[in-house]
């Protein structure tokens, strides 16, 4: 067993979307008991959460939304999009959530060791450079990762939420530093994700999009990654792994139609630790995950691999749709990465 | 207009939306446009979270019949994503589209506020036209 931090919980009584809204404080409750159920206890090292700067913060949005969305809590808040709210205290919630993702890294670059789960909300993966949307105020992991490229590192982020995480394509689509890789069911919100969406003339290949159908299981959200993606992570070589760890590809959640087992996500834990270069340089961020006995035991499921403790969770699921996807996936990343080299020219 | 263009309009059932509609209606059956009608499904919506029911086409045909437009010129699409980005790339995507329209608050937007405002995000981002309509103007 090696270290596990824990950078959390945020964003609890702050932010809430009344009754009826699913993103609410009882998630984060219930990937707690996700964690607890390991048995740690002790060996769990909870590092102090700070609120990100603005400084940090405007690394990927524009500080124009950031001074809007203040003004907008300061106000009162209300009603952003059909989904999205936010509180008088939702600024200051946003800006926890970014900062324990922060607090994270830290903490694994003190430690020299271990993994990190960021157990907070709102959580962050459709907030765009301007935009609210998706649940999502402020981007974590995407001021995680650009805290440190701007050092100079490079940092790969796979997103395995049911639903693409449209913002942090948006902030990273043309930088060279940052490998966004995305499984998500697709169609679904928020409508990009396609698998021709390859990154810009400055980053081309750096978005890896695998769009899948409804119905897919864990077996093929695995090839996704470890077949189809794993040259461009190994030829990216990142110092960084960054996970967007939404839970919502589970097969009981309200908000998407994947049939992922708790199990599965165990799984995709594993292969995606593999392209961690060192201990002590991989981080998951809590996203989505609806359900919560689904998104506790998902939570075990997939710290419990990481860190070799036996859990109980359900056998990885297979036998689903999407492997002929995968394969159209390939063809069209492959196409719509020699028109952007086109595009840019010699 | 050029003839054939086509206008596009966010419809979310509200009575702004129902009003931006029959702008767009009157202006398409004009100028001798087609009318896309797109809704936006979000999050909540998807998983029938959203609290109302969805419009459905049937109201959006008739709205724009009422103002004057064959049913045969409407398009009705249902678009996954929020309402700015869903209107954005169904417009962006046809290259006829001459001119985007819609209500001046969506269902729960906040006046003079960019933030939840669909309209005023529009107004920022589009690279077309974009007509904000007033529920009185429809």
């Amino acid at each position: 067993v090696t270290a596990l931090v824990v950078a959390g919980p945020a964003g609890l009584s702050e932010h809430d979307g009344g009754r009826g809204h699913p993103e609410q404080q009882a998630r984060v409750f219930a990937a707690m008991n996700g964690v607890r159920a390991l048995g740690l206890e002790d060996e769990v090292v909870y590092p102090a959460i700070r609120e990100a700067s603005l400084e940090e913060l405007t690394r990927v949005h524009a500080p124009a939304y950031l001074a809007e969305l203040e003004a907008f809590c300061a106000r009162g808040g209300g009603a952003i999009d059909p989904d999205t709210y936010a509180r008088p205290d939702s600024w200051t919630a946003a800006r926890r959530a970014a900062g324990a993702g922060l607090a994270a890294l830290a903490e694994l670059e003190r430690l020299g060791e271990g993994v990190a789960f960021v157990p907070v909300r709102p959580p962050g993966h459709h907030a765009t450079p301007d935009r609210a949307m998706g649940f999502c105020l402020l981007n974590n992991v995407a001021v995680a990762a650009a805290s440190r490229t701007a050092r100079g590192e490079r940092v790969l982020v796979v997103d395995w939420d049911v639903h693409h995480g449209n913002g942090t394509q948006d902030i990273f689509w043309d930088d060279p530093d940052v490998l966004y890789l995305s499984t998500h069911q697709h169609p679904l919100f928020p409508g990009t994700g396609r698998a021709d969406e390859v990154g810009g003339p400055g980053a081309p290949g750096l978005t890896v999009n695998l769009p899948l159908p409804r119905g897919a299981t864990g077996d093929v959200v695995r090839a996704a990654i470890d077949e189809v993606a794993r040259g461009a992570i190994e030829e990216f070589r990142p110092d960084w792994v960054l996970v967007s760890c939404g839970f919502d590809a589970h097969r009981d959640d309200p908000l998407g139609e994947l049939e992922l087992s708790s199990g599965d996500f165990g799984e995709l834990a594993r292969v995606v630790s593999e392209f961690a270069p060192a201990p002590g340089r991989l981080a998951l961020f809590l996203e989505g995950g609806y359900d919560p006995e689904a998104l506790a035991a998902s939570v075990e499921a997939t710290l419990g691999a990481l860190l070799g403790v036996r859990t109980d969770t359900p056998a990885p699921t297979t036998g689903g749709p999407g492997r002929a996807q995968l394969e159209a996936a390939r063809d069209e990343r492959r196409h719509a990465i020699d028109r952007v080299h086109t595009e840019v020219g010699p | 207009v050029t003839p054939r263009g086509v206008i596009v309009v966010g419809f979310d059932g509200s009575p702004d939306a129902c009003s931006a509609v029959t702008w767009a209606a009157r202006h398409a059956a004009a100028f001798g446009a087609r009318l896309r009608v797109v809704h936006a499904v979000g999050l909540l919506e998807h998983a029938h979270l959203a609290g109302s029911s969805p419009p459905d086409g049937d109201a959006a045909r008739r709205i724009a019949g009422d103002a004057g437009l064959d049913p045969a010129e409407v398009e009705w699409c249902v678009v996954d994503g929020d309402p700015c980005s869903a209107l954005l790339r169904e417009a962006e995507a046809e290259p006829a589209t001459v001119l985007i329209v819609v209500g001046s608050r969506g269902s729960g937007a906040h006046a003079g506020t960019l933030l939840g405002s669909t309209s005023l995000e529009l107004a920022e981002h589009a690279s077309l036209p974009v007509t904000i309509v007033p529920a009185a103007a429809g």
